[in-house]
């Protein structure tokens, strides 16, 4: 529909000229003639030029005026689809997508088959993955583009994503046979090969595996070709033919684990020996390739394993291989190969001093090993025993080694690693930053030495070091965040809770939920991109990678770590710092307490100014920064700084660990963690009923986990307490599920004996059991000390992080005022633990107020070195 | 240690790996940009746990007036799994894929004339040679081998 105030020739001309200018970025020219139009008293209010000026405006960064604009050229011409479509970019640009889609509607209502709107909702739609709604886009983009490829292929996608595969490869059938044939370009080969993972979804193996052979010549990828011939034929127990494929590969890619696996279940191989000497056999074939040297390890037992092993590390050792250890780590779940390794250890150790063999039965004339080899054993041994948690022997081995070789890197950074792993971050980081020092140009070496400093809580040394390897002129911190650097920022987070600095902590954890809503956002235009090039399978696959993104370990580290300080300031408010200061003035005389007024308002109105201007120069500095990066929009919105105060602070923190754990709810719920916060949140809330629902979820994954026993029992408790306040529909719901869940007993107290009973010979049970006690019968203080304080071996898990578990407990108050308690504790805990800083006098006054203020769940002492884990849910 | 072409879910773990290893750093969204222009490119290695050990991330260069070539944008390694040989095949794989799905003629890169251990990597293992020298390349003044 033509606008309701159709412009003269003269400035219809104008008019165009403007809409160019938007597209070609000229927008100061935009400017000057959306301004001759204006000028011409006839047009002042013209509708659709006030929205495009408005639009321009945007892109200059004015937003708050371009909103203005935009929204009175709509006003003054409802029924325009440029004014409509004009409000839906804006809207757009500042993230409104909801909002965006609705004013597109409304373009198309008054112009329903303008491309442009219809392709600009469709990227919304896919965005947004409201699929049925671009399902309807697509087809009707497909109706008036039919010649255009990007019709086709949006279509047929729009009903794979809604897993119509019947409906999508039809349309890409009808498409494919309108190309000419004999096609060879890389794009076509995409094509058939994105049809073809659609054949594979829709189930049809047997039609995939046709449509790969018929196609093959087509398809320049060849390796995505045979991997697919491969696990097709495969499914299909086409073994012989599935083993030929397989063989290729090998062949192609001699380092990759799947291919062997998938040969030995190719050729039927079930019994151990038989696989181990399938390897044998490839190592033979293949004398470069790691796998069929190191893979027989895992399903070899006994001599044979012995002498495998033996082989494997003699060869790594004269080498100098310094991951060995690393490498072999995943085989100590297996106690006797753990003994295996030792023992043979231990021989070379002594035949290297002996007479420089392996073995002192070694054929006498041989040559002999090179001196760096009793290194190597030294440096295996130490991480040996320190995976064994014996630090002791540990730092003997690594200490040697060191003398032995005074400038080798790695075993200051093994030396660090054993005194973290016995409870002593400061001494640990010492050790890192040796190594760190002798060899400045390793950004590995300085990483490492960052997180350690931050482990000891030192969070400006940890950025000074990173900042070793930052772009100059920006803070170092800066330039992590705009790196996406999470790692640091989850460490930092988790070192300024340790600190008790809540508000910076939570800023770090916003900051990295902030990426991840940016790694969202950066699929935006890929829709259009990827639908070009043809890489439909990638695109698909970031779909679902996009799906689930906030799964990723990083997201679930950060989240943990918002939640529990959300909880603990639920529990435990910040003081308001004015309130404090008025208790102190009451001892003031009133002119005394009239000048200290005059100097906090002061003192204020400078504070406001300077954040202010901090403020003005941040815009600035950002948009400047900006037009030096030519690929970020113009237009992107700005977020809200965050201000570590005011986020300490917020009224709502459950509300705010809620935003933290939904996500988690939706992609973490395999994780039992996920469910106890769920619990700790809703038990502040008193929402009996989602606390039973986190409760349930949790007893999927582990009935038996001792958190879990705690929110049961607090659970119960909560229930007998306020039985009288519910709903009788909540009631009858509660009474129903605690029967089909505790049938057998729902009085908490009975139930903790059980508990307490069943798992007396686990420290972290009874911890968690003694406490329940304590809580509901103050009375029973004595006897569940005695149970939780002693460090008998009638616990089969006596260990540094539960025993700090036990300190963290009495610290809290758990069992009431336990401060001589915690003396002797601590003392004993000394004896067993000597290098574990927390139980060391000298240093628990640093460690002190740290380790107490653990709320939820008291990070492990020993975490996970080797980081993070890839998805598990894709 | 198993090495494997990338997948759109291994480019998070890329990038925690190259910002734990390199200077040269780069935000998702072009890491996005490789995996989705030439998924066949980029690879990486892994632990058993799945823990990306080292990858390398590549591309073509297409518009250029010269020969279609490959260009290696990043390769790393992490320390703790360095004298495996992990970034040779890495760069093995990269290439062969270079070849067979986009015809390259040849494969480029940039390296830090400082860096003797990548050196030694690209011109004794991998045969590369050095076309010229491009001053102050890197973000901190340092010289770049172009090869």
């Amino acid at each position: 529909m033509p606008s309701s105030n159709p412009l003269a020739p003269k400035e219809n001309a104008l008019f165009k000229r403007i809409l160019r200018c938007y597209e070609q970025k000229q927008y100061k020219n935009g400017l000057k003639f959306a301004k001759q139009i204006l000028m011409n008293p006839k047009y002042a209010e013209h509708g659709e030029t006030l929205a495009m000026k408005g639009l321009t405006l945007n892109c200059l960064g004015r937003k708050e005026e371009a909103y203005e604009y935009v929204r009175k050229g709509l006003r003054n011409d409802l029924k325009s689809h440029v004014c409509w479509h004009v409000y839906g970019l804006l809207q757009r640009s500042d993230k409104k997508y909801d909002e965006a889609i609705k004013c597109y509607r409304n373009a198309l209502k008054w112009e329903k088959d303008n491309i442009q709107i219809l392709r600009d909702l469709s990227l919304l739609q896919i965005q947004m993955r409201d699929m049925e709604g671009y399902r309807e886009t697509r087809y009707q983009l497909l109706m008036l583009r039919p010649t255009q490829r990007t019709s086709w292929i949006g279509y047929a996608l729009s009903y794979h994503l809604l897993e119509d595969y019947m409906n999508a490869l039809k349309i890409l059938e009808t498409f494919l046979d309108q190309q000419p044939k004999g096609n060879l370009d890389y794009e076509h080969s995409e094509l058939i090969l994105y049809q073809n993972m659609v054949v594979q979804e829709s189930g049809d193996l047997q039609k995939a595996l046709d449509h790969l052979e018929k196609n093959s010549d087509a398809i320049v990828d060849k390796l995505t070709l045979k991997e697919n011939l491969g696990s097709l034929n495969l499914r299909l127990k086409k073994f012989e033919t599935a083993a030929k494929i397989y063989e290729e590969l090998i062949k192609r890619n001699p380092e990759n684990t799947l291919y062997y696996k998938k040969l030995i279940e190719s050729k039927q191989l079930t019994d151990p020996e038989e696989v181990v000497k399938f390897y044998v056999e490839y190592a033979e074939l293949f004398p470069r390739a790691m796998p069929p040297k190191r893979l027989p390890l895992n399903y070899a037992s006994g001599d044979v394993f012995k002498n495998l092993v033996d082989k494997y590390m003699r060869k790594g050792l004269s080498k100098g291989v310094p991951p060995l250890f690393v490498d072999l780590r995943s085989l100590y779940t297996d106690k006797t190969k753990v003994e295996i390794i030792e023992s043979l250890m231990m021989q070379y150790v002594d035949a290297l001093k002996k007479c420089g063999k392996y073995n002192e039965g070694d054929t006498a004339n041989g040559p002999k090993e090179p001196a760096s080899a009793l290194l190597w054993v030294y440096y295996f041994l130490a991480q040996h025993y320190d995976y064994l948690d014996n630090t002791e022997k540990a730092l003997n081995y690594i200490d040697d080694a060191i003398e032995h070789t005074p400038t080798l890197i790695e075993l200051f950074v093994t030396k660090g690693r054993i005194y973290k792993h016995a409870g002593d971050p400061q001494e640990a980081y010492k050790w890192l930053d040796e190594a760190q020092a002798l060899d400045t140009a390793d950004r590995y070496i300085n990483s490492k030495c960052a997180k350690y400093m931050l482990r000891a809580n030192h969070v400006k040394e940890a950025e000074e070091t990173c900042a070793k390897f930052t772009r100059e002129g920006v803070s170092a911190m800066e330039n992590l965040n705009e790196m996406q650097c999470m790692w640091f920022q989850t460490e930092c987070a988790l070192a300024y809770q340790r600190l008790a600095k809540y508000g910076e902590a939570l800023k770090k954890c916003h900051e990295v939920d902030r990426h991840f809503s940016e790694i969202i956002e950066d699929q935006f235009d890929f829709h259009t991109y990827c639908m070009r090039k043809m890489t439909l399978r990638s695109y698909v696959g970031l779909l679902r990678l996009e799906d689930v993104l906030r799964g990723h370990p990083f997201y679930f580290k950060a989240a943990r770590c918002a939640i529990e300080v959300y909880l603990h300031l639920f529990d435990a408010p910040l003081k308001d710092e004015s309130a404090e200061q008025e208790l102190n003035t009451e001892n003031l005389a009133p002119s005394e307490l009239k000048k200290l007024r005059n100097k906090q308002r002061k003192a204020r109105k400078k504070a406001e100014q300077e954040s202010a201007q901090a403020a003005q120069a941040q815009v600035k500095k950002d948009q400047h920064h900006k037009c030096g990066r030519g690929d970020v929009e113009p237009d992107a919105p700005q977020l809200d700084e965050l201000i570590p105060d005011k986020l300490a602070r917020v009224d709502d923190p459950l509300e705010q660990a809620i935003k933290f754990l939904q996500p988690l709810q939706m992609l973490a719920n395999d994780r039992i963690e996920t469910h106890l916060m769920a619990f700790e949140v809703y038990f502040r809330k008193g929402k009996v009923l989602l606390m039973l629902q986190s409760i349930k979820r949790a007893r999927k994954l582990d009935l038996n986990n001792s958190m879990l026993h705690t929110c049961i029992i607090r659970f119960l408790k909560f229930i007998s307490d306020n039985k009288v306040e519910w709903d009788p529909a909540v009631d009858s719901v509660l009474k129903s599920e605690l029967k089909a869940h505790f049938n057998n007993e729902q009085d908490a107290t009975k139930l903790n004996h059980q508990f307490l009973e069943t798992y007396g010979d686990r420290l972290e049970s009874v911890l968690e059991g003694g406490k329940m006690s304590y809580y509901l019968d103050k009375s029973s203080r004595s006897r569940s000390l005695d149970l939780v304080l002693s460090l008998d071996n009638k616990y089969k898990d006596v260990n540094i992080k539960n025993c700090n578990n036990v300190l963290g407990a009495l610290r809290k108050g758990d069992f009431g005022d336990c401060a001589k308690e915690m003396e002797d504790y601590v003392a004993r805990c000394n004896k067993a633990f000597p290098y574990c800083a927390s139980f060391q006098k000298e240093k628990t006054v640093e460690n002190n107020h740290i380790q107490s203020e653990n709320a939820l769940c008291s990070d492990c002492q020993i975490v996970n070195d080797e980081q993070f884990m890839p998805f598990n849910n894709i | 240690m198993n090495i494997r072409c990338a997948r759109p879910e291994d480019l998070m773990n890329m990038q925690h790996c190259n910002l734990l290893c390199l200077p040269e750093n780069y935000q998702m969204k072009y890491y996005f940009y490789h995996g989705l222009s030439w998924p066949q490119l980029s690879y990486v290695a892994e632990d058993e746990k799945g823990n990306i050990v080292g990858y390398v991330l590549a591309k073509m260069e297409e518009d250029t007036e010269e020969m279609k070539h490959g260009h290696i944008t990043s390769l790393a390694v992490k320390r703790s799994h360095r004298r495996l040989g992990l970034a040779q095949k890495l760069m093995n794989q990269a290439s062969e894929a270079m070849v067979e799905c986009f015809d390259a003629k040849y494969v480029s890169l940039h390296v830090r004339k400082s860096n003797r251990a990548a050196l030694n990597l690209y011109k004794n293992s991998l045969k590369f040679e050095t076309v010229e020298i491009e001053p102050k390349y890197y973000a901190d003044g340092e010289d770049a081998y172009s090869m």
